[in-house]
């Protein structure tokens, strides 16, 4: 675990006060209130600077961002379409990687990063994210989760959390729980298919303080394509007041049903361990009940989300990573 | 076609299908980025273009996608950095990735598209029809269909020059009949890099292009403020683009002589004195030019008209060229079910470009080929005889006749 | 006759209430014999919580349905308000709904001797003098109480819908009588509270309606953006991005000059930069770029561009350092920070005596309400007392 950590070399952010000052990503978008994915938006582009070309998919940070014929990027920006997460980010690193070998640009590091939902993302460009993983070129693909389509008002993706009321999933008068899925586990699926991915991570924006500055910082410098896939508490879709993102996020990661890891080179390594050895849990409950969107849950639903994290946690083979059990033993 | 040849224009003969030597004019047009994936018949184009790239004669990044939806986001951001980018497909994948190239048209990025075409699904098919392309034709695309791989070569040149041109920057969709002529060889004369260079200028995206020293945003969301202009703004484009296609040409006829006659939207072929055309796009002009050879030879007066250029439509030159007629015949290699009077794609449009003429020619539709099916010698004799009668009859105006299918 | 009213409501908080409102004028001026429909301002959604929106609900006693859809149906926006109601009184101080509209006066619909409907607590001069002066008279009616804000799941029924109703009864019986209110309040709901509570709104209404002549009022100091013709702007929908400019100081972020986020909130923070330990993390947390970091080491505030989220009143370690205030006790927009700099302790007293009276505490989950809360005042170089914190 620690060794992955000791041969990354990159320009880590030891303290609040040596986060730049300056922003890429400037006031003037037309985000919620306590928008903790805007809080995504402005920490990667803070972290990887101005020399930097981004593409966002559609979604809500599209649509609220950019507000024709005005923007709050300062960085050159694109909007490219719901699924094209991973293909845009190929189109600009190779149109980049082409025009600097042909001279024809100065040869320099530019930082290409995409950012896509959790519809966008999770969803319907799964395929074009594994794409860009089997390729050589540097890029960053941050997918904001705030399990939601949220741009649509709020329906139900396949990163929603169990039970969560949404508008594809309503609470009827005869069923009471709608959204029988089970949050999908994007950031490790892509790790365990891309051995060649050397830097995949979940990060909360907000939560431990600097962790995604230095994740987006971790990306870059390891190179090749990676993966973040962030946590966003969504005070409209969920349904709590702004102020209490931050708070949202750091119950979610510390409840266990988001965790937090970095796999590096192959290696994972816990950003918050809540394995019983670890930093440990707290309960579900602290987390669903400060949410509207679960206001309907019966204890049984929150027994069932609790039993579900504890096996996450205590019987999987990789802990809150891979749902393995183990190998079957062959008979002979 | 007689072709003057001046000396170090071309450099050398080869035998290359119709993707070979689209692919010879990817090399010569030293394009950067191309991201493949496979469906017949335009895979070939690839296949030739991984191996030109792998024997070092371009020098270009070369993706192989996970869906042609991701081949086309590709090169479109590709092209959003400044980047030269060719893609294409065929058929259902031309589909699969369509919510792609609508978008490359709005942010009005002047990619090159090859487009092998083919026959939708289902049942799978994968003979020639030209719905795939002809889908684009509301998108804001430049559209054209080739019928020899010379002009498949040529057209790259000419393609990126007028897409690429300040006054157009819309992508061009280069449309040929798969099978018929994505795969047959013929011997192609291959230009030299240095008569390329002259004519065709590399790539400037200029001010809209995607780079840290060129901070922009590109296609903020609109509310019901916007749109309305920004469709105003592509449409006058498409306008703009008309004459930059025929200065183009000109400009190509003065570089390797004169290979294309004006308008050049469309080639006639003995139509002087003819009193009764055939109207289509692509390979179908083979069968047609023997019939009206041997037509003429027992005394008919009857011509053909190839259109190349489908979108921006050539709707002054078309109509004052075909006004001149009895009758026109428009063939379609395409259905519209349900459209009017059930015609074809090209006769719904050829019938509007000539509806202000007062005295017009009767206009009958042939839909034929579908799936690939031959179009014969004798199916295009018929329908010069059934588009003979349309001129002696009024009563016929816009009936369509399905030539070629078992009944 | 076409009666037009519009309802001027918070995105999302107030999304379901507005709709509510809505939906009855046009259910209830049925039952009174008028046709009518109702629809909200397409270019709204999808909405972002706290940004102003409305809703519409058109009604006519003698035209036919089709010939009130023409006149009304599926328009950006209406031209002229016969009644505008206002479920947030904040927005009193204008409303930027998207870019390139500018701030808008809150009264700029209605006509001459039409009706506003503010629901609020404050006295009809607190929230005229934030409004455009109109070159005509018109009337203003109060309904007292707190802005209703919900979540997107969890509807807040605390009567302020029912209540609505009543008071648009006291203003325009012809296009909703009081009779025909409770009617249909009974026949929904078979409950007498909902009935009760919009003839209690009602009678109180009929009180308290002002007339707004034309000399009250400010005149509106933002300019409204002039859209460009199709061949005034670049082609290939492509926007300059803002430019890049820093220094530390009061204002010295670059921001997107086109579409400024002020008219969001309906609270701000207000600091006491000597309680500060200039941690960073208002700063860091705020999801809207609105703190400038000052040469000093403090954060001062661009209100023009803060939404009034909280984050930061919730992240400062400091007890009383950062605190909520409501946004109709602010004048303008000054930076507090150059303010407290002039004149510390004049400062340090204007800010005590903002969030001793307007102090606001919400709940957790947004349908449960918020408290305005009044505290005692913390002096320079004094302890703070523990902050009141928000139940759950």
């Amino acid at each position: 675990m620690a060794t992955a950590e000791k041969v990354l070399v990159y320009d880590r952010i030891k303290g609040v006060k040596q986060i730049p000052l300056e922003e890429f990503y400037t006031s003037g978008h037309r985000t919620c209130q306590g928008c903790e994915s805007a809080t995504v938006m402005r920490q990667f582009i803070k972290a990887a600077g101005p020399r930097t070309v981004v593409t966002g998919s559609t979604g809500c940070m599209y649509v609220a961002n950019t507000s024709y014929m005005t923007t709050p990027w300062i960085v050159p920006w694109m909007h490219t379409q719901l699924g094209a997460g991973g293909s845009s980010a190929v189109g600009m690193a190779a149109g980049l990687r082409a025009l600097m070998r042909k001279k024809r640009i100065p040869q320099e590091k530019i930082n290409v990063i995409s950012f896509c939902g959790d519809l966008g993302g999770g969803d319907m460009g799964l395929s074009a994210i594994s794409g860009a993983l089997q390729t050589d070129y540097d890029l960053l693909i941050i997918m904001y989760d705030n399990e939601s389509a949220a741009n649509t008002d709020i329906q139900a993706t396949g990163l929603t959390t169990w039970g969560a009321q949404t508008t594809f999933s309503p609470v009827g008068t005869v069923q009471r729980i709608t959204h029988r899925r089970w949050k999908k586990n994007v950031a490790a699926m892509l790790a365990v298919g891309h051995p060649n991915c050397r830097y995949v991570a979940t990060a909360c924006a907000t939560f431990p303080p600097l962790d995604f500055l230095n994740k987006v910082r971790k990306a870059l410098a390891v190179g090749g394509p990676t993966f973040i896939h962030t946590y966003d508490p969504c005070p409209k879709g969920w349904d709590f007041h702004p102020r209490y993102s931050h708070e949202l996020g750091e119950l979610g990661v510390r409840s266990g049903l988001l965790p937090l890891y970095e796999i590096i080179n192959g290696e994972v390594v816990y950003t918050y361990d809540a394995r019983k050895a670890g930093k440990g849990r707290i309960p579900v409950r602290e987390y669903l009940s400060r949410q509207g969107r679960f206001a309907h849950l019966t204890e049984e639903d929150i027994a069932y989300i609790q039993r579900m994290v504890d096996e996450m946690w205590d019987e999987w083979e990789v802990p809150g990573v891979a749902p393995f059990r183990g190998t079957l033993k062959v008979s002979a | 076609m007689a072709v003057a040849r001046p000396i170090g224009i071309y450099e050398r003969e080869e035998l290359l299908t119709g993707c070979q030597a689209v692919a010879e004019g990817i090399r010569l047009a030293n394009v950067d980025v191309i991201a493949a994936y496979p469906i017949r018949p335009y895979t070939e184009v690839m296949d030739a273009i991984s191996k030109i790239i792998a024997d070092g004669k371009l020098d270009a990044e070369y993706i192989v996608a996970d869906s042609e939806h991701s081949q086309f986001e590709i090169v479109k951001h590709a092209a959003s950095v400044g980047a030269r980018a060719f893609a294409g497909s065929s058929g259902t994948g031309w589909m699969y990735g369509f919510e792609a190239l609508v978008v490359t048209a709005t942010d009005r990025l002047p990619v090159l598209f090859l487009v092998g075409n083919r026959a939708l699904d289902d049942p799978g098919a994968f003979g020639v029809e030209h719905n795939d392309a002809l889908a684009l034709r509301d998108m804001g695309w430049l559209l054209c269909w080739v019928s020899t791989a010379q002009e498949a070569l040529e057209h790259v040149l000419l393609g990126y020059r007028i897409a690429e041109d300040k006054r157009v920057m819309m992508p061009m969709a280069l449309a040929m009949d798969g099978a018929f002529l994505t795969h047959s060889q013929h011997i192609v004369r291959i230009p030299s890099q240095e008569a390329v260079n002259r004519f065709l200028p590399p790539f400037q995206l200029g001010e809209r292009r995607l780079h840290p020293d060129n901070p922009v945003s590109v296609a903020p969301q609109v509310n019901e403020d916007w749109v309305m202009e920004i469709r105003r703004q592509n449409w006058e484009a498409a306008r703009r683009a008309r004459g930059v296609i025929a200065k183009a040409y000109e400009e190509f006829n003065s570089v390797f002589g004169e290979r294309y006659t004006a308008p050049y939207y469309f080639d006639e072929f003995m139509t002087d004195d003819a009193e009764v055309v055939l109207i289509g796009m692509g390979t179908v002009s083979m069968p047609a030019r023997t019939a009206v050879r041997r037509l003429r030879e027992q005394g008919h007066r009857v011509g053909y008209v190839n259109l190349r250029w489908f979108r921006p439509f050539p709707t002054l030159e078309l109509r004052e060229c075909l006004r001149r007629f009895r009758a026109v015949g428009v063939v379609d290699r395409d259905f519209a079910h349900g459209a009017p009077d059930d015609c074809g794609v090209l006769m719904h449009e050829v019938r509007s470009c000539l509806y202000p003429v007062r005295e017009r020619p009767t206009v009958v539709n042939f839909i034929t080929g579908l799936g690939g099916r031959d179009i014969s010698i004798q199916d295009a004799v018929r329908m010069y005889e059934l588009t003979q009668e349309a001129a002696r009859k009024d009563a016929l105006d816009g009936f369509v006749t399905w030539v070629g299918v078992r009944e | 006759m076409i009666k037009r009213v519009e309802i001027n409501y918070r995105g999302i908080f107030q999304k379901t209430l507005a709709k509510k409102i809505g939906g009855d004028i046009v259910m209830i001026a049925a039952r009174m014999g008028q046709v009518g429909f109702s629809n909200g301002r397409y270019s709204d959604a999808p909405e972002r919580n706290g940004i102003p929106c409305k809703y519409f609900a058109f009604v006519s006693p003698d035209l036919s349905e089709e010939e009130l859809e023409a006149e009304c149906g599926a328009k950006l926006d209406i031209d002229e308000a016969n009644i505008s109601v206002v479920l947030d009184d904040t927005m009193v101080k204008g409303v930027e709904p998207w870019a390139w509209h500018g701030v808008r006066p809150i009264n700029e619909k209605v006509v001459p001797y039409g009706h506003m409907l503010i629901v609020s607590r404050r006295r009809p001069e607190e929230l005229v003098r934030f409004m455009a002066r109109k070159p005509f008279p018109y009337y203003l009616a109060l309904l007292e109480g707190e802005a209703s804000f919900a979540g997107l799941w969890v509807y807040r029924d605390d009567l302020t819908h029912e209540r609505v109703l009543g008071a648009l009864a006291a203003l325009d019986p012809q296009l909703i009588s009081i009779e025909a209110v409770k009617g249909h309040l009974w026949d929904k709901t078979r409950e007498q509270r909902r009935v009760e509570a919009a003839q209690e709104a009602f009678e109180a209404v009929r009180h308290q309606v002002y007339e707004v002549t034309p000399d009250q009022g400010m005149d509106w100091p933002y300019e409204i953006p002039t859209l460009p013709k199709w061949n005034e702007f670049s082609e290939g929908v492509v926007v300059k991005a803002v430019p890049r400019e820093f220094h530390l100081g009061p204002k010295g972020q670059s921001r997107n000059q086109l579409f400024k986020r002020g008219t969001t909130k309906s609270q701000r923070p207000v600091v006491r930069f000597d309680l500060c330990t200039k941690c960073t993390l208002c700063w860091l947390e705020c999801p809207d770029e609105c703190f400038d970091p000052t040469p000093d080491g403090y954060y001062d505030i661009d209100y023009e561009y803060c939404v009034g989220c909280g984050k930061c009143a919730e992240v400062c370690p400091v007890q009383e350092c950062i605190v909520m205030v409501d946004e109709l006790a602010f004048e303008d927009n000054r930076s507090p920070w150059e303010h407290w700099k002039q004149d510390p302790e004049g400062y340090v007293r204007w800010a005590e005596e903002k969030k001793g009276t307007h102090r606001v505490l919400p709940n957790v989950v947004t349908g449960t309400g918020a408290r305005v809360v009044q505290v005692e005042p913390v002096p320079v170089g004094g302890k703070p007392k523990p902050a009141a914190r928000a139940g759950t």
